[in-house]
């Protein structure tokens, strides 16, 4: 028999790989050595036994519990972080509007259109809440118990001081300072909603 | 289930688990199969066909039917065995042994196999694992060693000295 250089051409000859001029020297080869027609035939035994191996072969368990929580999981992760994400630019830029909206507006001028831009402004704010407080109230009970009242503690104080400028406002509606601590009371609103939407959903 | 695999294949894409469940379960077999014989461990083989099938999901938007779904699948399937022995290189290499034999029976649960089939199927397990993937991946599913060097990274070279290295070992293995 042979060295590995043969054993290497056996099995590409096996594999019908060889180029012509390589097969037509092992045929030559195999005509005269018994051991490597035997090598060969082993070969061959072995490359049909395997292909003959059955192809399929069922688990001992289900796995689609397992593949299903996993593929639900990640939908429901994309999800809440195409929300996320969404609620937090909405809030950003209906903030960022609103604040320009309060303080654009020269005192002197406020009273020509009064009433017009704060009602939009203020309308832009409740809708944003709203829409956030609704995403914080289905994902809430992802949150530990503790966390959900802190967070209704500190909205409660927001809401508090949100009322109390309103009522001032509407007593003196040319107030800038009272537009500042309402711009600045509506904005922790939205930014702790935001947090807790993110939290609840991560 | 007996339904038209192609509209599976599309209910699938639109995001209905329930069509992905029945391509899961006309494709558990052969994926389980492939991954047994590559990771030659049933723990291991059950968490790359799941592996496997949650890639498929998040990459069924991809498929545009150039290749049959199975082959597709198929690929996908390797590359979830290869991407996985690469984080499980500092594990410790897991073969069979002769204590669970059982591990490669065939569907059904009954041991249909022939005895030499049996025999071939713990040398392929018992196989050093590069020359393993390259013998089961050409040997048994008939991959050519231009698709093997393409799907392992390795060169086609490569490919046809595990091959050759795996039958050696396998012939010794067989006639002992």
């Amino acid at each position: 028999m042979t060295g590995p250089h043969m054993e290497t051409k056996l099995d590409e000859y096996v594999d019908g790989t060889l180029a012509a001029h390589d097969r037509a020297s092992v045929e030559a080869h195999l005509a005269e050595c018994a051991s490597c027609r035997a090598g060969v035939a082993e070969l061959q035994s072995l490359s049909a036994s395997a292909a003959r191996l059955p192809k399929s072969i069922e688990p001992r368990r289900d796995l689609w519990p397992g593949i299903g929580r996993r593929i639900g999981q990640r939908a429901t992760w994309n999800v809440q972080r195409f929300w996320r994400g969404a609620w937090a630019a909405a809030a950003a830029l209906v903030l960022a509007v609103g604040i320009y909206r309060l303080f654009r507006v020269p005192r002197s001028d406020f009273r020509v259109g009064e009433g017009q831009g704060w009602v939009a402004v203020q309308a832009d704010f409740d809708r944003t809440t709203s829409e956030l407080g609704l995403i914080f109230a289905a994902e809430r009970a992802r949150l530990r118990p503790e966390t959900v009242a802190l967070l209704e503690r500190n909205l409660a104080i927001i809401d508090a001081a949100i009322a109390e400028s309103r009522a001032a406002l509407a007593r003196d509606p040319a107030s800038a300072e009272l537009r500042q601590l309402y711009a600045a009371a509506a904005r922790q609103k939205v930014e702790l909603l935001r947090w807790a939407a993110r939290v609840a959903a991560s | 289930m007996h339904s038209d695999p192609t509209d599976l294949i599309q209910r699938a894409q639109q995001g209905d688990r329930t069509a992905f469940e029945a391509l899961y379960r006309a494709h558990a077999g052969r994926v389980y199969a492939l991954c047994l014989r590559l990771t030659a461990d049933r723990a291991l083989a059950e968490e790359r066909t799941q592996d496997a099938f949650v890639r498929a999901w998040e990459r069924l938007a991809s498929f545009r039917g150039e290749s049959a779904f199975s082959s597709w699948l198929h690929r996908l399937t390797v590359n979830a065995v290869l991407l996985g022995r690469r984080a499980e290189r500092r594990r410790e290499q897991r073969v069979f042994t002769s204590d669970d034999p059982a591990a490669l029976e065939r569907p059904g649960g009954a041991d249909t196999s022939s005895g030499s089939a049996l025999d071939l199927e713990r040398a392929v397990a018992a196989l050093p694992a590069g020359a393993r993937e390259v013998f089961v991946l050409h040997d048994v599913e008939g991959y050519r060693h231009e698709e093997i060097a393409e799907l392992t990274g390795i060169a086609v070279g490569t490919s046809k000295a595990q091959l050759f290295r795996a039958r050696r070992l396998l012939r010794e293995a067989l006639n002992r």
